[in-house]
């Protein structure tokens, strides 16, 4: 096999070395402390410009894994995640576990290639082994505050279990549908999963899927693990776990939905754009009572999630397409915001919206921050997050979803209530204390990509637009070139 | 420098408010240029698009085209017809005067100032806008800074709570100015959604893939789309003209916001609720506004009597002026409603007018709380003894209020009436006199109340007259008040020059068949 025929994996390849590397520095250099979050960002900086320099185009592994400009966007929205929580995880891991800085990253790269290898995949059993990939090392990774000693209350155990059981729970019924699945469409090639015509069972087979999945990407009802894993996890791992893993499973379920049944479209659509309902529902209403900033922003991340199943629910590449940008804002704006949850955390507060109190006079640039990632998740005009909302609003109207439009644009307002409260707190309130609020430089510039994200796509969201309805585009391409070529 | 001319009056205070960013806040005197400088130019240069403006051609005259989102074809189409440039004259002359009459702000006046400017960046572009998208846009960026101005400097006032529902006062803080803020910024944005949703039924029914308003006002929608999406409008820009009843933002808001956001936002940001009726639900589903107009003329009349109404029953001096606003708005509604050419001329002039007057209203609340330390006005009395100009001020204010003949506010009135009597609708015309009448009571027994009598009380010992540049905002919009009285075609020419072809396509569908 030559390098040729591997190209669409060559970026994957790359980060594999990354860890390798990491790894190896990691022993020969147990000092090496700070340095990994340095090498990490490197890593994964390089990934990401080769990204840029590489053709990934064709197809490999006997047709199992594809690659080109659908693959590729998720390649990159992963690892600018990455890198985000690489920096901003750095003074947290360098304080609160100095002895393990190694193992963090290791698992964070891990867990990154497996998303990074998920889009492109053709075959359900590779999907499911980048599935765990991408997983078990979160798993781990939410357990890592296990040791701090500054929460008292035993949190991170319980909210790091529930993640694990809930977890592999859905795995297991996630497997259990796909076995549906593959035992009437005998073949493991997603595209020839919705072949034959739809039987009870290959149904019963979907709704597990749907669950399963429903599970990780915490829709309503199989999100009660979403708030206390947040709550009790570190939080710059938190910012990565509340966007990439939800991203990742948006391409299962493209993968799985849009191409494997796309024929049964009929039967899922519904399906879908009742969960939205119900999670936009449910997840901004229980985000009103909430008085922990980290549980409100999990809440209020709940909600996302249905605007995103909104935009799926049109299951075509304008709706395909409108989600990708969608996710791609909410993967800046969550992860920023988390990271300011964090800074004001390290610096003597802790969780609780009070902590937030005067923050305008205490850190000016963080609460403009905050203030403009909060306006995002609101979807408010020039930045990222309004024009998501507003492009998932034309592609569901498009799409004959009208009801679910008016749903969602009225509890768009409900929403700007709890974020107002953040920035109430923020601005009106008077500081609890005079101290400022000192920020480190590398979660300085984590948070400063974010705002530069947050804003560019504000304010010029064509070529974003562009490149997202592009990949979309080139998804359908996909799965017309695998149907034609399966008859 | 001719083609960005729009462009700058929209830009400039904005970059004033990024430049301010990068002033110290300790270097207080910087503040107090730049920000007057990035609201004088707008003034200046609003002044220079009037003499621009050739009366003579009308129509849409110094248009510009910037591409935002060329694939959803939004961007920034720029162009003023004669009611933009009046508008626009408004909105400069009254951020002007509003940054004068800050000018003693000292709490965090730097953010303030940002803030304030980001605002009126919000309301230019609105004026400005030929894109329906980008008109949204700005809409949006008017109203959003309200939360952070009345939140964070407004002021709160004493509620009198009674009744059964007193524990629902406590519970909410009401009239506290979070409370206001929350009220007026949830309000709002509720309108907010059913404008966006409109915007996106029409922009999809026309599937011409633009947002251009040209194009989207010369599309015949269908009858039954423009029966639903004009009452939806109407709601939806009617949060904010405070029209009946979604008008309650507007009394907590007003009390509770700072001098300078009560000016501009009773004196421009409703007017923002006005315009959009008229120049995206009137002129664009015009089916739907002859269908819908008796209604919108019926409200429109019980706001100017509920309002002043309400205003008579007040006792905090904010609120009395605030509730004016609702009855005046109501005026500008009216107008809009006769479907005629004079009540369309008078509902644009008293947006005009009313613009320059509650201003000035509001300067002077300002000024006379800041030295009484209260809004209750049983409590206060003669003080027209120790602050003589002010006293003059708002006897000029409440004249104006009333209608007298030689202030802006007669013109505007005059030409409301004379539209409701030639409309189809007589009798809207002696509720809408009514409603001047019962103005004249609460606006004379206010001045009464609080300048003239005994000298005032004890407690009143730090009253004086208006101050420096306090002066300068007085005079800018007491002047302009009495101009434009005297000399109302100096405004009514541009209106007018354009206000026929608005109305062209309405008259058709009015004509019987």
């Amino acid at each position: 096999m030559s390098w040729d025929q591997l190209s669409p994996l060559g970026l994957d390849l790359l980060l594999a070395g990354g860890i390798l590397l990491l790894l190896l520095a990691d022993m020969i250099f147990p000092r090496l402390g700070r340095g990994n979050a340095k090498l990490t960002a490197a890593i994964l900086a390089a990934v990401l410009a080769a990204s840029f320099a590489v053709d990934t185009s064709g197809s490999t592994i006997g047709g199992a894994y594809v690659g080109g400009t659908w693959p590729l966007l998720f390649k990159r929205i992963f690892l600018i995640a990455g890198i985000i929580a690489t920096l901003g995880s750095s003074a947290h891991v360098e304080r609160c576990y100095p002895m393990r800085q190694g193992e963090y990253y290791l698992l964070l790269l891990f867990s990154l290639l497996g998303m990074t290898l998920l889009a492109g995949t053709q075959d359900l059993i590779l999907l499911l082994v980048c599935f765990e990939l991408m997983s078990l090392p979160l798993a781990v990774l939410a357990a890592f505050d296990k040791n701090d000693r500054d929460s008292g209350e035993q949190r991170t155990p319980e909210g790091a279990l529930k993640f694990y059981l809930v977890g592999i729970t859905s795995t297991a019924i996630t497997l259990l549908g796909i076995s549906l699945l593959f035992g009437m469409a005998q073949t493991t090639n997603i595209a020839q999963l919705g072949a034959a015509d739809p039987t009870p069972l290959s149904t019963l087979g979907m709704l597990l899927v749907l669950s399963g999945l429903g599970f990780k990407i915490g829709v309503v009802p199989f999100h009660m693990w979403v708030p206390d894993t947040y709550q009790g996890s570190g939080t710059p791992f938190v910012s990565l776990l509340s966007v990439a893993p939800k991203l990742a499973g948006f391409a299962v379920f493209s993968l799985l939905f849009l191409q494997g049944l796309g024929g049964w479209s009929h039967d899922w659509v519904p399906a879908i754009a009742a969960l939205s309902l119900v999670t936009i529902l449910v997840g901004n209403l229980l985000a009103l009572p909430q008085t922990n900033v980290k549980r409100l922003l999990a809440f209020s991340g709940v909600a996302q999630i249905g605007y995103m199943l909104m935009a799926f629910a049109s299951a075509n590449a304008e709706g395909l397409g409108v989600l990708l940008f969608y996710a791609a804002g909410y993967t800046v704006t969550n992860m920023g915001a988390f990271l300011i949850v964090q800074a004001v955390a390290a610096a003597g507060g802790d969780d609780s919206i009070d902590s937030f109190d005067g923050l305008a006079q205490r850190a000016p640039g963080l609460a403009l921050s905050m203030l403009l990632f909060l306006l995002s998740l609101a979807g408010i005009p020039f930045v990222v997050g309004f024009w998501g909302k507003l492009y998932v609003f034309i592609a569901a109207w498009n799409a004959g979803l009208g009801w679910l439009v008016v749903v969602g644009a009225v509890l768009a307002v409900v929403a700007l209530f709890y974020y107002l409260q953040v920035a109430r707190a923020m601005y009106i309130h008077p500081a609890r204390e005079q101290r400022r609020v000192a920020v480190s430089r590398s979660l300085q510039l984590a948070i400063i990509i974010c705002i530069a994200f947050v804003v560019g796509m504000g304010v010029w969201p064509n070529p974003f637009v562009e490149a997202t309805s592009e990949a979309a585009r080139h998804f359908f391409a996909i799965i017309d070139a695998s149907a034609s070529s399966s008859h | 420098m001719s083609g960005l001319l729009l462009s700058s009056v929209v830009a400039m205070p904005f970059i004033a408010a990024l430049i301010l960013l990068f002033v110290p806040d300790r270097n207080r005197l910087g503040v107090r240029i730049i920000s007057p400088l990035g609201a004088g130019y707008s003034l200046l240069a609003s002044g220079l698009v009037a003499l621009r403006y050739d009366v003579a051609v009308g129509g849409f005259q110094l248009a510009e085209t910037h591409a935002l989102v060329p694939s959803f074809g939004i961007a920034f189409r720029f162009a003023v017809d004669g009611w933009g440039v009046s508008l626009l004259l408004l909105t400069g002359l009254v951020i002007v005067a509003g940054v004068l009459a800050s000018w003693t702000l000292d709490d965090r006046s730097k953010n303030f100032f940002i803030t304030l400017l980001v605002l009126v960046t919000g309301v230019f572009g609105v004026f400005v806008s030929q894109d329906l998208f980008v008109f949204f846009l700005f809409y949006e960026i008017a109203v959003l800074p309200m939360y952070l101005l009345i939140g964070i400097w407004g002021s709160s006032h004493a509620v009198t709570e009674a009744g059964p529902f007193k524990f629902v006062w406590r519970l909410f803080d009401i009239g506290g100015r979070e409370y206001a803020a929350m009220k007026l910024t949830l309000m709002l944005l509720v309108g907010s959604a059913f404008i966006i949703a409109v915007m996106l039924a029409m922009y999809l029914a026309t599937g011409a893939g633009s947002f251009d308003m040209q194009v989207l006002g010369a599309f015949d929608y269908d009858r039954s789309l423009q029966m639903w999406c004009f009452p939806l409008l109407w709601l939806g820009f009617g949060a904010l003209a405070g029209v009946f009843p979604f008008h309650t933002w507007s009394p907590d808001g007003h009390a509770s916001a700072p001098t300078a956001v009560s000016m501009l936002h009773a004196g421009v940001l409703m007017k923002l609720g006005a315009f959009g009726i008229m120049r995206v639900g009137f002129m664009m589903l015009p089916e739907g506004a002859v269908a819908w107009a008796p209604l919108v003329g019926c409200v429109a009349v019980v706001n100017i009597v509920y309002g002043a109404l309400s205003a008579m029953s007040q006792r905090d001096l904010k609120y009395v002026v605030a509730y004016s606003s609702v009855s005046h708005m109501g005026v500008v509604m009216l107008g809009a409603a006769t479907l005629t050419v004079e009540g369309w001329n008078g509902a644009v002039y008293q947006m005009f007018a009313h613009g320059l007057m509650t201003g000035l209203f509001f300067a002077l609340v300002g000024l006379v709380y800041g030295c009484a330390h209260t809004r209750h006005m049983p409590s206060m009395g003669g003080f027209g003894l120790r602050m003589p100009g002010v006293a003059t001020f708002f006897t000029l204010a409440c004249l104006s209020s009333l209608g007298l003949p030689g202030t802006a506010g007669f013109v505007a009135e005059i030409l409301v009436f004379i539209g409701a009597w030639k409309s189809l609708h007589p009798w809207w015309a002696i509720p809408g006199i009514l409603g001047a009448f019962i103005t004249a009571v609460y606006v004379l027994r206010a001045a009464r109340r609080i300048f003239w009598g005994e000298g005032p009380a004890e407690e009143f010992h730090d009253l004086s007259d208006a101050k420096g540049v306090e002066w300068g905002a007085l005079v800018i919009l007491g002047g302009c008040i009495v101009l434009f009285g005297f000399m109302p075609s100096l405004i009514l020419d541009f209106i007018n020059r354009v206000t026929p072809d608005h109305l062209a396509v309405l008259t058709r569908l009015m004509e019987p068949r």
